[in-house]
């Protein structure tokens, strides 16, 4: 191939890059390999080539496919169809406050988190948390990552040495005989292993949930270092995936990130096309099978409670056991009348509550053990 | 099987896979040409029934390969994908030598490995073609290991050494995306994903696959289910839905779509009460005047 041509490819790689793919040197050179092999004949063949060795995953064929237009057919980059950003369309107000909160001067007074007493502790834990003050958050945040972080199980298919195994260990029991001249003195066994049953959250992060929602994903940012299989999704009037932001980041960050992009404040929550975008996309990827889900949300449903139903029947059908954690439960004149959760109650096997630190460590307890589906 | 050959083009991976009953699209065919030319595994995404697979068998029968399949679940681990000791031999090898004593090298001696498929494809003199199914469904310990043999094509025994592939097999890896695959695997990879086929392709897939169907049948057939992907569905039906359907309306004497027919055999095509429940009445007749209209220039 030309060097003129070979230069081609490599710019397109960094246009490609700055559109957001991950083009490396080896891509490229598979690319170059490959248009060599093929010839530059037809158009539609080189964009085949080159997209089968630059593109990685479905979600970048799109960039891909208008950057191929720009560069080899030199059409005029047409805008991509523009998302109305929901930081555009919400009353400002809302914005002034939380930064204001962020920027707020701590108190003066030693109520340093590391200074709060038993009692004091005590008292936290029973406190609701939308009633907490700003350093009793921050102290929230410590007390919540020190929550033991059990998971649920479940048997895996994997084999591991144990003494009361039940599965003889051929291959090592082979290699002991060796010495005995073929008889086996001692046996040894393997048994299947436990391994966390994955975890899929949806987590409300509406207007009325914020401060419910900001403990229960300060819960998971610490659950998630004990192993993989935890995915995080939040909703309000979109669905969104926060699995990456919530474990690499800060994970008061992701929350506000999440805020900025699933909820649209004045159109309310719409719990049934946030499930039905969930099990769409995630749930037939097998996503929810045969795991826990943990829903966690106030129940004010602003759509369709007939839809809320019908998509709550089909995650349940999947999972292995579906918990609603609400807010409001922890109030003991609380009854589910709200159409939204009586919808969605018959498909809950756990209802509980989550509005302070106890409930929380009550949950941690109950995903720990929890072992059988449909006992609400 | 047929005489190993080569492909000069992508023009001849058409035609040989023709020749299989499998009608790839271009950009599978140019997919399949350029990993054969540079030697790098191709890994095939797409919905469930799109014919990742057949693509796989399909490309072996054409090249006179012989097809190795691993199909992977969790747990799969090394003993079942690359290789074991064959325990029972070695321990009657053990106890026939009594006397002599057995040394460690003669036991775990190639006589008595257990090739599976990953050595099995490594380790041929043929021509192979590997098929590496649903990766998503292993785990990740599993991809990490793959990561190694698809990089160097050697895989390494402790007790023997280091296997060398003679010639690289080559190698298709599918998945249905059940979870996102590791970076580092992706990137030792081609990437190609199978969409639902065009209208005039899939009636094409249907008259080559379902043997004695007329024209006018196929092409209302696929035209009903092209309507059926618009819909909002739990699972839209794949290409391999359309042969089912084909062949059981073919099989009860169907020669035009009537609704009574339609409801009968539709659980060939949707697989989820909820979608029955969606596809009825009005919906389904809507669909069928649709796909009649398609097909209406068809001969019978």
């Amino acid at each position: 191939m030309s060097e003129a041509f070979t230069r081609q490819v490599v710019t397109f790689g960094r246009v490609l890059r700055e559109a957001g793919l991950e083009v490396g040197a080896g891509r490229l050179a598979d690319a170059i390999n490959g248009l060599d092999q093929v010839g530059l004949g037809r158009q539609e063949d080189v964009y085949w080539t080159l997209r089968t060795t630059l593109v990685a995953r479905r979600e970048e064929i799109e960039s891909f496919d208008r950057a191929f237009q720009a560069w080899f057919l030199r059409t005029p980059l047409v805008p991509p169809p523009r998302v109305p950003d929901p930081r555009e369309t919400r009353p400002g107000a809302q914005r002034v406050r939380r930064d204001a909160q962020l920027h707020s001067d701590p108190p003066a007074s030693g109520s340093e988190p590391e200074s709060i007493g038993y009692s004091a502790h005590e008292v936290l834990r029973r406190k609701d948390f939308a009633a907490m003050s700003e350093d009793e958050s921050a102290a929230l945040a410590r007390l919540i990552a020190q929550i033991d972080g059990q998971r649920p199980r479940r048997r895996s298919r994997r084999l591991q040495p144990h003494p009361r195994g039940s599965t003889l260990d051929m291959r090592r029991l082979a290699r002991s005989t060796l010495a005995t001249g073929g008889d086996a003195v001692h046996r040894r066994f393997r048994r299947r292993t436990q391994a966390p049953r994955q975890l899929v959250v949806l987590c409300d992060v509406s207007g009325s949930m914020e401060a419910y929602s900001r403990a229960m994903l300060l819960y998971l940012h610490a659950l998630m270092r004990s192993g993989g299989g935890v995915e995080v999704f939040a909703f309000g009037t979109r669905l969104t995936r926060i699995t990456t932001e919530l474990a690499t980041r800060d994970p008061e960050a992701a929350l506000r990130a999440a805020a900025d992009r699933v909820v649209d404040w004045a159109a309310g929550t719409r719990i049934g096309a946030s499930l039905k975008a969930f099990n769409d996309v995630w749930g037939r990827r097998a996503l929810s099978r045969g795991a826990v889900v943990l829903i966690v949300s106030d129940g004010w449903e602003r759509g369709d409670n007939a839809l809320l139903g019908r998509e709550m029947q089909r995650l349940h059908r999947a999972a292995f056991a579906v918990v609603w954690v609400s807010p409001l439960k922890g109030s003991d004149r609380y009854e589910p009348l709200a159409g939204g959760m009586r919808a969605a109650l018959p498909y809950v096997d756990r209802f509980v509550a989550g509005h302070d630190l106890a409930s929380l460590e009550a949950l941690a307890e109950l995903l720990s053990g929890l072992g059988r589906r449909h006992a609400a | 099987m047929s005489e190993e050959r080569q492909f000069e083009s992508i023009e001849d991976v058409e035609l040989a896979l023709r020749a299989q009953s499998y009608l790839p699209e271009r950009g599978l065919a140019t997919a399949l040409f350029v990993s054969l030319a540079i030697g790098k595994p191709l890994l095939l995404e797409g919905e469930a029934g799109v014919g990742k697979t057949e693509a796989a068998k399909a490309l072996a029968n054409a090249l006179g390969a012989r097809l190795i399949r691993l199909q992977c679940y969790e747990g799969l681990d090394v003993a079942h994908a690359v290789y074991e000791w064959n325990y029972a031999r070695q321990l009657l090898h053990i106890r026939a030598a009594q006397e002599g004593s057995v040394s460690e090298q003669e036991l775990f001696g190639p006589e008595f490995l257990i090739r599976r498929p990953l050595l099995e494809a490594i380790g041929s003199s043929d021509p192979v073609v590997l098929l590496i199914d649903e990766i998503d469904r292993a785990d990740e310990e599993f991809e990490a290991f793959l990561l190694e043999v698809l990089s160097d094509f050697q895989i390494t025994i402790p007790e023997i050494g280091t296997i060398r592939a003679e010639r690289r097999p080559l190698v298709i890896l599918t998945s249905n995306r059940t979870r996102e695959l590791h970076d580092a695997l992706k990137r030792r990879c081609l990437f190609h994903w199978i969409s639902h086929p065009a209208l005039e392709r899939e009636i094409e897939i249907v008259r080559m696959r379902v043997p004695g169907v007329s024209e006018r049948l196929a092409t209302q057939a696929a035209a009903f289910v092209a309507g059926l992907r618009e819909l909002d569905l739990v699972k839209a039906p794949g290409v391999a839905e359309t042969i089912d359907w084909t062949d059981a309306l073919t099989a009860l004497g169907c020669g035009d779509l009537d609704p009574e027919t339609v409801q009968q055999t539709l659980g060939a095509v949707l697989k989820y009460r909820e979608d029955l429940d969606t596809v009825q009445g009005e919906t389904v007749s809507e669909l069928i005047r649709h796909a009649r209209a398609v097909g209406s220039a068809a001969p019978p």
